[in-house]
């Protein structure tokens, strides 16, 4: 679904890594992690096309306009903009060729999914960080493409939150769905995503989560 | 006081005052979306950048053709485009940033207008392009206004969904179409032509004050977008006909009567609106 082939990205003239390769199976499940600014958000936007790789190639095996779907981190966004909940959850639509009953009944399902119902018209600037992490999962899961890039995800969702979070990946997994997971939660990377990509300075490793991961000693040494 | 009669006898018994209203309520209808979306965009500043720029076009377009509306709305719509293109494009290749940018281009676009100006031997009044005389509308001049408002108000339908995602989210918009762009140029120039076309009538420099501060009066009476828009032309028109009246009836100029009026519902706005007044605290927030 995704081949990274000598890729290096970052700033102009400032590679973050040396040149990588690796290859993302159709249907994969896989998480990103590494140190603040190794790169895992900018990986996500050079895949998405967002960004431009420096060097090397991204090749996707479906188009990037309407195939693909990005969670962006949710402090690009402007609370202050005078929109409700529900119209930011139905840009989801964007380009879909659905009749208005489906979509609304879609609508309703998601904001269902999501725990959201009872908020469709507050607007963004009423809304708690996980109630906007919310709707912007909701927006994504309206499209249904076949690839899904999640930036930090689970960033300001509560422990309920976290489980629906969870939960739609598992089933969005079982769908056949490809997806890239940036985690900073090792813990949680190591029990739900099977693959793992550590990127560090010195290089990318790629390998099974649990191998990856060690299991990180719950005490506090003073 | 103002008889209720008074405030309507003026256009009925004159047709400049009728030109005059009838151009500046299209022009407030078609620039209150134009600024709700300039403030949104956090572009607030660019309409005053561009209203100086569009001068040496305007300036060149008399030199050629003396004052005719094609030749000036041609200069300034070339001269406002270009400034914005070239200022964007600096930001683009070096980093700069953009108000930096335009704030740079604007002052080197304004001299040489006035330069041009006094080349061409200041047969037209700088006074005039600044600040304009919206009862100096004739005829092919509010024809032009009202193609010009047609012309935007049915662009900005075309690109509405486009346009708020492209300023709400613009990444989550890249990715699922190539649109973006596109209207935030469509955008840009609608911004330019409704200057040019504006500062005929009432001067550059005051249509920018037509264009801002409804959109900036607007945000303090609702959180929706649509219910912004149609509040910022209320106000629009509202302020030109009453601006319109107050030089009338004061032998004022009628372009600053318009801006000051605007910039009355602008005061009032911020101390009683509902949204955020000074006087009003933030209604409570409770979930239905």
């Amino acid at each position: 679904m995704i081949r990274c082939q000598a890729l290096r990205w970052g700033a102009a003239g400032q590679p973050l890594t040396p040149p990588v390769d690796f290859e993302l199976l159709k249907g994969s499940l896989t998480a990103v992690i590494g140190a603040n600014g190794s790169g895992k958000s900018s990986l996500l936007k050079v895949i998405a096309g967002l960004q431009k790789p420096l060097t090397g190639k991204v090749f996707l095996d479906v188009s990037r306009k309407g195939s693909l779907s990005f969670l962006p981190q949710q402090q690009h966004l402007d609370r202050q903009f005078p929109i409700s909940l529900q119209e930011l959850v139905a840009a989801g639509f964007w380009g879909s060729k659905q009749s208005p009953e489906l979509r609304s009944q879609r609508l309703n399902t998601a904001m269902e999914d999501w725990c959201l119902s009872g908020l469709e018209q507050r607007p963004l600037m009423a809304l708690s960080g996980g109630e906007l992490q919310r709707a912007l999962l909701a927006r994504l899961s309206l499209a249904q493409t076949p690839l899904l890039l999640l930036d930090e995800p689970h960033a300001a969702l509560d422990e309920l939150g976290q489980s629906l979070l969870w939960k739609h990946i598992h089933q969005w997994h079982a769908e056949g769905r490809t997806m890239v997971v940036v985690c900073h939660d090792l813990s949680a990377v190591r029990q739900h995503i099977p693959h793992t990509l550590l990127i560090k300075s010195s290089g990318c490793l790629f390998g099974s989560s649990t191998e990856l991961i060690h299991p990180q000693p719950q005490t506090q040494v003073a | 006081m103002l008889a209720a009669a008074q405030l309507w006898q003026p256009f009925h018994e004159f047709v400049f005052m009728r030109r005059a209203l009838m151009g500046g309520l299209v022009l407030a209808c078609s620039t209150a979306p134009l600024g709700v979306f300039l403030i949104l965009r956090r572009m607030s500043l660019i309409g005053d950048a561009v209203a100086h720029g569009i001068l040496p076009g305007a300036a060149l377009g008399f030199w050629f053709a003396g004052l005719s509306l094609p030749a000036l709305t041609l200069g300034g719509l070339g001269a406002g485009l270009s400034m914005a293109g070239l200022a964007a494009w600096i930001t683009r290749r070096t980093g700069l940033r953009e108000d930096a940018s335009l704030a740079a281009i604007y002052p080197i676009s304004l001299a040489s207008g006035v330069l041009i100006l006094g080349i061409a031997g200041k047969r037209l009044d700088l006074l005039h392009l600044l600040f304009g005389s919206a009862l100096a509308v004739d005829g092919p001049t509010l024809t032009g206004m009202l193609w010009v408002s047609g012309v935007s108000l049915i662009a900005m339908v075309l690109i509405y969904k486009a346009l708020l995602l492209d300023t709400l989210d613009p990444l989550f918009l890249q990715t699922v179409s190539r649109l973006g762009p596109l209207a935030h140029g469509v955008f840009l120039t609608l911004v330019v032509l409704n200057l040019v076309i504006g500062f005929q009538a009432i001067g550059a420099l005051m249509v920018v004050g037509l264009m801002m501060l409804p959109a900036a009066a607007s945000r303090f009476w609702s959180r929706r977008l649509p219910v912004l828009i149609a509040i910022a032309a209320m106000l629009g028109c509202l302020s030109v006909w009453l601006g319109l009246l107050l030089s009338f009836y004061y032998s004022l100029p009628s372009g600053p009567s318009i801006v000051l009026v605007a910039g009355g519902f602008y005061v009032l706005s911020v101390v009683f609106g509902p949204v955020h007044g000074l006087l009003c605290r933030p209604p409570l927030l409770t979930s239905q």
